[in-house]
């Protein structure tokens, strides 16, 4: 249910917030589908050739992520690009201008997606555990779980701030950027590249400030020789997403246990019952 | 020198991977540093051991 945007919150009968996760997924999807077309392919774990055993599952778009959680707009946009003759397995290899910043929406509306099943789970999740106060209202979290993985996906930290824990938002986030920031300078500035690095390139993305600063700046920057380092540079981008990861999951716990709180006994979250 | 570097690079990357992995169990700033110290100093030694592993292996199966 959560590969199809504003599925869950059309379960859970809101309407309005289906309809907006539904549009903002295929618009970001789109904006980012036009300029790249078939070059989606590509990208993608692999590439319809019409001799692989993978092929229809390529054709389908399939094989691409994050564009995957997005599953409509992906599953359509593939369908319509998909040219298998010469012609068109030429113009997948083919780079495009502005294919940097292209990749990124498109796999933006992936992760988009993702964090709006995240949001319908929540409420889902409110629903079933939550139980009513004193004047019959349900337990409201200091901000939504949802909302603080999403903001920790663009900025690392952001989510922790939002949840109320500032300081630690700060030395994550620090810890994050400066991992990916000694990935960049390792490998001059070319250890993020989609269409050269595409495999390594999912993990670099889940650091999505990260990935956007990349496709802005560094990723269209021309490479006159392979940097002595790139391996090294390429690897510490992918460990500094994989350290966010990390860091979305829990800001999306600090802010949910504000509403639903661990039993009483049970250690977590805390530095009394904090073990190294 | 570029295996000094590399070494170089791999100790403070270590801590800040800590820091994140520690973080998890804490909420503020001043005992996440503290436990991604002791964390960190865990991790080296687990290197220490996985590196030295791994030349013996190479010893007994390829030689010097």
């Amino acid at each position: 249910m959560g590969f199809v945007p504003g599925l869950l919150q059309l379960r859970l009968g809101q309407r309005q917030r289906a309809l907006t996760a539904l549009l903002s997924c295929s618009a970001v999807m789109v904006v980012g589908w036009l300029v790249v077309k078939e070059r989606l392919f590509y990208w993608g774990l692999a590439v319809p050739d019409g001799k692989s055993s993978f092929d229809s599952l390529a054709r389908l778009g399939l094989a691409v992520l994050p564009e995957i959680l997005n599953l409509p707009a992906q599953v359509l946009g593939s369908l319509s690009a998909y040219d298998g003759s010469a012609t068109g397995l030429r113009m997948q290899r083919l780079p495009r201008d502005f294919e940097h910043i292209a990749g990124w929406l498109t796999a933006a509306s992936g992760m988009l997606a993702a964090f709006w099943a995240a949001a319908g789970h929540w409420e889902l999740r409110l629903r079933r555990d939550g139980e009513l106060d004193a004047q019959g209202q349900m337990p409201a979290p200091v901000a939504n779980p949802a909302l603080c993985a999403a903001l920790s996906w663009l900025v690392p930290g952001l989510g922790h701030a939002k949840a109320g824990q500032k300081d630690k938002g700060v030395l994550l986030g620090v810890a994050v950027a400066a991992v990916f920031v000694l990935g960049l300078l390792c490998s001059g500035g070319h250890a993020v590249d989609r269409a050269q690095y595409g495999v390594w390139w999912i993990g670099q993305n889940l650091f999505g400030g990260g990935s956007l600063f990349a496709a802005l700046v560094t990723g269209p920057m021309r490479s006159v020789e392979t940097p002595i380092d790139l391996d090294l540079g390429i690897v510490l981008c992918t460990v500094s997403g994989l350290m966010n990861l990390v860091v979305m999951c829990d800001a999306y716990t600090v802010a949910e246990r504000s509403a639903l709180p661990l039993p009483a006994g049970v250690a977590g979250g805390s530095d009394e019952g904090a073990t190294t | 020198m570029e295996l000094l570097f590399r070494i170089a690079v791999y100790v403070p990357v270590l801590f800040l991977i800590a820091v994140v992995v520690v973080a998890q169990q804490h909420t503020a700033a001043q005992p996440i540093l503290k436990a991604a110290v002791t964390r960190t100093l865990r991790w080296l030694v687990w290197s220490v051991a996985l590196l030295a592993v791994m030349t013996l292996l190479e010893l007994l199966f390829i030689g010097w």
